[in-house]
C-alpha cells in the first residue's frame, strides 16, 4: 500500500462524492509543487464550459497582476482545476488562486499550513495529512486551536449545508493529535509580553519613570501573574494553617535553633566544606532546582532528578533527565531557564534517583509538556546564605540538649522545616511574580543609560530621541551601527544590503549570487559589532547571500525580477517577502532624517530602486 | 513469554505505544513505522528481555487504566484481554451501531439563497459597542466580518475615524479590496510596512506594528487628528496575542489605545477568552462584554480517507463528538490499524 494517497486519486474520490471545492494541506512546499506536477498527465480534465470560465477569469485577474501571466501552473489551473498555494509563490499568484476559489472554480488547492492562518479562503472541504507541522526547524504536533483553524476553512457560510474535514494518513501520522484537537477545547492565551529597547525609549518620552511600574501593571502579562500570583497566596493561606501548631515554643525562633544546632552537630567533623562561592543570582535559583522541576537548558528542557555538590565542581550540581530518557549531570549554571512547572517525583537514594515509576512517568511528561511553558521569575536577594560556617561556630554552646522541649522539637523538626521552606518559597514567587516586569524593565533601562540612550535620571539623550524611532528587531544594533557612522557614505544598495542580511530570519539554505567586496566588509563590521553587543541582545544570522541578492537588484535598475529569480535558488515568493521585509526596514532608517538626513536619504533612494517590477504590483 | 509470542503482542499495539517502549532503547526510533519498529524491539530484546517485556506490560496496563478512565487517546482494544485475538480485531463496541458512509454524505450541497439576518450574537455584539468594549470569540467563518463591518460603518456616521488591524499583510490587502467596494474607494485608506495608501481616509486599515507606533508617536507629542476622532479600532485575529514574537504588540496597542475609542477584538475560538475580557475590563474605564459561543454555523463532519482510496466517517456519530476523541469509527479504526501495520519506515516520499 502506498504511503499516502496518490494526489490524482484524491481528486478523483473526492469529486465522485462532490465533496469539492477542498483545501488540502499537505506538510512542506515541495509536498505541494510535486502534487501539481502528478496532475501532468492525468485525464481529470474538466468540462471546456469550465475550462473556458477558468481560463476568462484568469484572465481578468492578469489584468491587474502581469506577473502572474507566465506562471507555470497555469496549464494545470486551466485544464484540471487544481492549484499549488504556498508562501514560495508571489503575492499576485495566492491573490489570483484565493480569487479563484472564491468565484467557485477551483476543485482544489494543495496548500501549507501557513494558509490556515487568517487568510479569507473557505472550502467544502479540508483535507488533512499532518499531525505535526515545521516550527523553526523542528516539528511540534498541531495545537487544538491549530487543528480547529485548519478544518473551521471547511463549511462556507451560505455555500454549504455542511462542511467535511477528511484525515488521510502518510506516514508518522498520530491520529490522536488530531482526533483530540477536533473534539477539544482550544488551549488558553497566554501573555507573551517582552520588553524591548524600543519599548523603555518610547515609554519614557512619554512619561515620567515613576509612571511607568503603573502602565506595566496594565499589561496582560502582569493580569496572568497576577492570577498566578493569587493561586499561590491560596497555597500560602493553607501552609499558614498547617504552621499553626508549630509556633514559638521555648525559643521563638525554634525551627532555626533546631536547624543550627542539628547542622552543627552532624557536621562537626567535616569542616572541609568547599567554599560555596556561588553568585547570587545562581544561589537564588538552588531552592527552586527540586527534584520534579522543569528546566531549560542550552538544548531542550529537561526534568530535575537531583541536585547535589561534586568535589572538583565549584558550582552545585544537576542530575536532569532529558528528552528520549537520557539522565545527564551538568552545573546548575547551564540552567537557562527555571519553569513554572514541577512534575511529582518520588525520590529514590541511588541512581536515577526516583523510581522506576516516576522515571518513566516523567519522560512521558517531559515529551508532552506544551511547547510553552511560564517562565518562573525569581527574585534576587543578595547573601542570603543558607548557613555560614562561621555562625555555626560562634554559636558556641547550645540550650538544646537541655531544653524541656527538645523531644518535640527534634520530632516536629522535619514537617515544621519543610513548610518553612514552603512559605519563603512562596513568598519569594509571589514577590517575583508582582514585580518581575517591573525587573526587567530596570534591567533594560540600565543597559540603555550604559549606552548613553538615557541619562542617569532616565531621560533621553539626544541619541535616545531618535533612537526612540527604529522600532525592529535587532534595534540596539542598528542604534549602534547608526552611531558608529558604519553607514555614512555607504550608498543605497550596500545599506539595503546590511538590513537586508538583518530583517532575514530564515535559515533555509540555497545559492545565491557573488557578494561585494564593499558589502562584504561592511558585513563584517556589523557583524563585529553584533557580537560584542550579544550579552544585550541577541545577534542576527546575517547571512551574507541573502545580502547579495538585495545589494544587486538596488544596486542594477536593468535587472529585472526573473533575471533576479535566475541568481538564486530561493523561492520567488521569499524573495518577494525579503524585499518587504528590506523596505520595512528601510522606513524605520528614513524615520531619522532630522537627525541623520544624509542616512534617510540615501534609505530614501534605496526604498524607491526597490519597489519596481513585481514589487510595484499591488493587490 | 517466547519470542513469537513476544512479537504477537508488539504487534497488537499502537504505534505511539511501541514507540514509548522503543524511547532510550532505540536510536531514532521515530523514524520507524510499525513493522520495523518491532523487528527493532525484537532485536533490541536479546540485550535486555526482561526489562522490555515488564515496560512492555507496564505501558500496556497504563493504556488501559487510560482507556477506562475515558481519556483523551484512542480507545485501541486492551490488548492484555485479548492476548488471542487478531491484531485486526475490532473493540468491544463494535456492535453499537455507528453511522454508515451514506448517511454521513447525506444533506451535503448548496442551500438556498436566504435573506441576510445578523446572528443573535452578532446583535448582541453591535448593540454591546455602544456601551463598552466586546471580545469576541466564535468559530472560524462565523460571520465576525459583518459585526467590524457594521460597527465600522456606524462610527463613520458619527464622524468618528476607525482603525482595523490584522496581523498579515495579505490579510489586510484582501480586506482593503472587500471594505473599499463596500463603502466606495474615497472612504478607505490602507497602512503597512510597505504600502500608504490615502493615509487620511476615515477608516483605515494596517498591521498590528503600524497602529502601535502611531499610538508611541502620539503618547511622545506629535499631533495626529486620526487619534483624536479615533471613535473604534478593531483587532482581528487578536488569538495573535499568544504569538511567541509578535504577542506584545497586541498588548501595547490594547495598553495605549485611547480612552474615547471603543475596543472590538475579534477572535477565533480560545481557552481563555474570559480573561482578556477581565484584562480589558481591568484597565479600561467600562466593562468589557464578551459574546463567545462555540457551535459552528455550518455544521463540520470528519471523515477517514484510506491510501487505497475507501472512504469511511471518522467518528461513530455523524457530527463532531466534542468532548470525546475515543468514538472512532471502527471502520475507520481498523483501516487506521492496517495502516500503521503495513507502511514501512524511510524512503518513501513524504506527504
Ligand atoms: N448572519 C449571517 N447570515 C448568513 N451569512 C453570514 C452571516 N454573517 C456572516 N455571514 C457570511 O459568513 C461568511 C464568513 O464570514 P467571515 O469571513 O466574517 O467569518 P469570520 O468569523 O471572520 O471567520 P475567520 O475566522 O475565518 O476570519 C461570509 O461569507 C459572510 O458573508
Ligand atoms: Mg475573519
Amino acid at each position: 500500500m502506498p504511503p499516502s494517497i496518490h494526489p490524482v486519486d484524491l481528486i478523483t474520490a473526492l469529486r465522485h462524492k462532490h465533496l469539492t471545492p477542498a483545501i488540502v494541506f499537505l506538510t512542506s512546499r515541495r509536498a505541494c509543487d510535486e502534487a501539481m506536477e502528478t496532475f501532468d498527465h492525468a485525464d481529470l480534465v474538466l468540462p471546456p464550459a469550465r475550462q473556458e470560465a477558468i481560463a476568462v477569469a484568469l484572465e481578468r485577474i492578469t489584468i491587474q497582476h502581469p506577473s502572474i501571466a507566465e506562471h507555470p501552473l497555469i496549464p494545470i489551473v486551466r485544464r484540471i482545476g487544481v492549484a499549488a498555494h504556498h508562501a514560495g509563490h508571489l503575492p499576485s499568484w495566492k491573490i489570483a488562486i484565493e480569487e479563484l476559489m472564491r468565484q467557485g472554480h477551483l476543485d482544489a488547492v494543495f496548500a501549507t499550513t501557513t494558509l490556515a492562518a487568517g487568510v479569507d479562503f473557505p472550502a467544502r472541504t479540508v483535507v488533512i495529512t499532518q499531525s505535526s507541522i515545521r516550527k523553526s526547524r523542528d516539528f511540534t504536533d498541531l495545537t487544538i486551536g491549530e487543528v480547529q483553524q485548519i478544518a473551521g476553512r471547511a463549511g462556507r457560510r451560505g455555500k454549504d449545508h455542511v462542511g467535511f474535514a477528511i484525515v488521510t494518513p502518510s506516514p508518522y501520522i498520530d491520529l490522536a493529535v488530531l482526533t483530540k484537537g477536533l473534539t477539544g477545547q482550544p488551549e488558553a492565551i497566554n501573555s507573551q509580553f517582552t520588553i524591548s529597547y524600543p519599548m523603555v525609549l518610547n515609554l519614557l518620552k512619554a512619561h515620567p519613570h515613576e509612571h511607568i511600574q503603573g502602565i506595566l501593571a496594565k499589561s496582560f502579562a502582569q493580569f496572568q501573574l497576577n492570577q498566578r500570583a493569587e493561586l499561590l497566596e491560596q497555597k500560602l493561606d493553607a501552609v499558614h494553617v498547617q504552621m499553626e501548631p508549630f509556633g514559638p515554643r521555648v525559643c521563638t525562633d525554634w525551627i532555626t535553633q533546631w536547624h543550627t544546632f542539628d547542622h552543627a552537630r552532624r557536621h562537626r567533623h567535616t569542616r572541609h566544606q568547599t567554599h560555596r562561592s556561588e553568585p547570587p543570582e545562581i544561589s537564588a535559583r538552588l531552592p527552586f532546582l527540586t527534584p520534579g522541576r522543569v528546566v531549560g537548558l542550552g538544548r531542550g528542557r529537561g526534568i530535575v532528578l537531583r541536585q547535589y555538590r561534586s568535589k572538583g565542581q565549584k558550582n552545585s550540581m544537576l542530575t536532569v533527565l532529558r528528552p528520549d530518557s537520557a539522565v545527564t549531570e551538568c552545573p546548575v549554571t547551564s540552567v537557562r531557564e527555571v519553569y513554572d512547572r514541577t512534575c511529582d517525583c518520588a525520590e529514590t537514594p541511588t541512581y536515577p534517583w526516583c523510581s522506576t515509576d516516576t522515571f518513566d512517568r516523567l519522560s512521558h511528561q517531559l515529551e508532552d509538556l506544551p511547547s510553552h511553558v511560564p517562565v518562573l521569575p525569581i527574585l534576587i536577594s543578595p547573601g542570603i546564605e543558607p548557613l555560614p560556617d562561621a555562625i555555626v561556630q560562634s554559636l558556641g554552646d547550645f540550650p538544646c540538649p537541655t531544653c524541656p522541649s527538645r523531644p518535640t522539637c527534634q520530632k516536629d523538626f522535619i514537617t515544621a522545616s519543610r513548610l518553612r521552606q514552603e512559605q519563603q518559597r512562596h513568598t519569594k514567587s509571589i514577590q517575583a511574580l508582582r514585580t518581575s516586569l517591573w525587573h526587567r524593565f530596570q534591567e533594560r533601562v540600565e543597559v540603555l543609560q550604559k549606552f548613553g540612550y538615557l541619562t542617569p535620571t532616565t531621560q533621553l539623550t539626544m541619541d535616545g530621541e531618535w533612537a526612540r524611532l527604529i522600532r525592529i528587531d535587532h534595534s540596539l544594533l542598528i542604534t549602534e551601527l547608526i552611531r558608529a557612522d558604519a553607514f555614512t557614505g555607504a550608498d543605497p544598495s550596500l545599506l539595503a544590503g546590511v538590513l537586508a542580511s538583518l530583517a532575514h530570519d530564515d535559515d533555509r539554505p540555497g545559492a545565491f549570487p557573488r557578494i561585494s567586496t564593499g558589502l562584504s566588509s561592511l558585513l563584517g563590521q556589523v557583524r563585529k559589532l553584533a557580537e560584542s553587543l550579544s550579552p544585550y541582545e541577541d545577534p542576527p544570522l546575517l547571512r551574507a547571500d541573502v545580502a547579495a541578492l538585495v545589494e544587486r537588484w538596488v544596486a542594477d535598475p536593468t535587472l529585472t525580477w526573473i533575471g533576479l529569480c535566475r541568481l538564486t535558488t530561493m523561492a520567488e515568493g521569499d524573495i518577494y517577502r525579503l524585499l518587504a521585509r528590506t523596505l520595512e526596514f528601510l522606513s524605520q532608517v528614513q524615520a531619522v532624517k532630522s537627525t541623520h538626513p544624509g542616512l534617510a536619504e540615501s534609505a530614501s533612494q534605496a526604498l524607491t530602486l526597490i519597489r519596481r517590477g513585481v514589487l510595484e504590483e499591488l493587490p | 513469554m517466547n519470542t513469537d509470542e513476544l512479537e504477537q503482542l508488539l504487534a497488537q499495539q499502537p504505534v505511539a505505544l511501541l514507540h514509548r517502549l522503543a524511547r532510550g532503547r532505540i536510536h531514532r526510533h521515530f523514524r520507524a513505522g510499525k513493522k520495523r519498529l518491532i523487528e527493532l524491539l525484537l532485536q533490541h530484546s536479546i540485550q535486555n528481555r526482561a526489562g522490555l517485556e515488564s515496560d512492555l506490560q507496564a505501558l500496556i496496563g497504563e493504556q488501559h487504566s487510560r482507556s477506562e478512565a475515558g481519556s483523551s487517546r484512542i480507545n485501541h482494544p486492551p490488548a492484555i484481554t485479548h492476548k488471542k485475538a487478531s491484531p485486526r480485531g475490532v473493540g468491544p463496541e463494535s456492535s453499537e451501531t455507528a453511522i454508515s458512509l451514506s448517511a454521513w454524505l447525506e444533506g451535503l450541497g448548496v442551500p438556498s439563497p436566504q435573506p441576510f439576518v445578523p446572528d443573535p450574537w452578532q446583535s448582541e455584539a453591535l448593540s454591546a459597542l455602544n456601551e463598552t468594549d466586546v471580545v469576541i470569540s466564535v468559530p472560524t467563518g462565523s460571520g465576525k466580518t459583518y459585526v467590524a463591518v457594521e460597527a465600522a460603518r456606524r462610527a463613520m456616521d458619527d464622524n468618528r475615524t476607525v482603525i482595523y488591524t490584522s496581523p498579515l499583510k495579505a490579510l489586510s490587502n484582501t480586506k482593503y479590496t472587500e471594505f473599499s467596494r463596500i463603502f466606495g474607494f474615497e472612504k478607505v485608506g490602507i497602512l503597512t510596512g510597505d504600502r500608504q495608501e490615502n493615509g487620511q481616509a476615515p477608516l483605515l486599515i494596517m498591521t498590528t506594528e503600524i497602529l502601535r507606533n502611531l499610538l508611541y508617536d502620539a503618547a511622545s507629542g506629535e499631533i495626529d487628528v486620526r487619534l483624536d476622532t479615533l471613535g473604534l479600532v478593531i483587532l482581528d485575529e487578536s488569538q495573535y496575542l499568544a504569538d511567541p514574537e509578535r504577542g506584545v504588540v497586541w498588548e501595547e496597542t490594547i495598553i495605549f489605545c485611547p480612552a474615547q475609542a471603543r475596543l472590538l477584538l475579534l477572535s477565533a475560538s480560545i481557552g481563555n477568552p474570559q480573561d482578556i475580557a477581565d484584562w480589558l475590563t481591568s484597565i479600561r474605564s467600562t466593562v468589557c462584554r464578551l459574546v463567545r459561543h462555540g457551535k459552528r454555523t455550518v455544521p463540520l463532519r470528519a471523515g477517514y480517507l484510506h491510501p487505497n482510496g475507501k472512504l469511511t466517517p471518522l467518528f461513530r456519530t455523524l457530527g463532531i463528538p466534542y468532548g470525546h476523541p475515543s468514538q472512532l469509527h471502527p471502520e475507520a479504526k481498523r483501516l487506521f490499524l492496517e495502516y500503521e501495520e503495513e507502511t514501512l519506515p524511510g524512503g518513501r516520499p513524504r506527504r
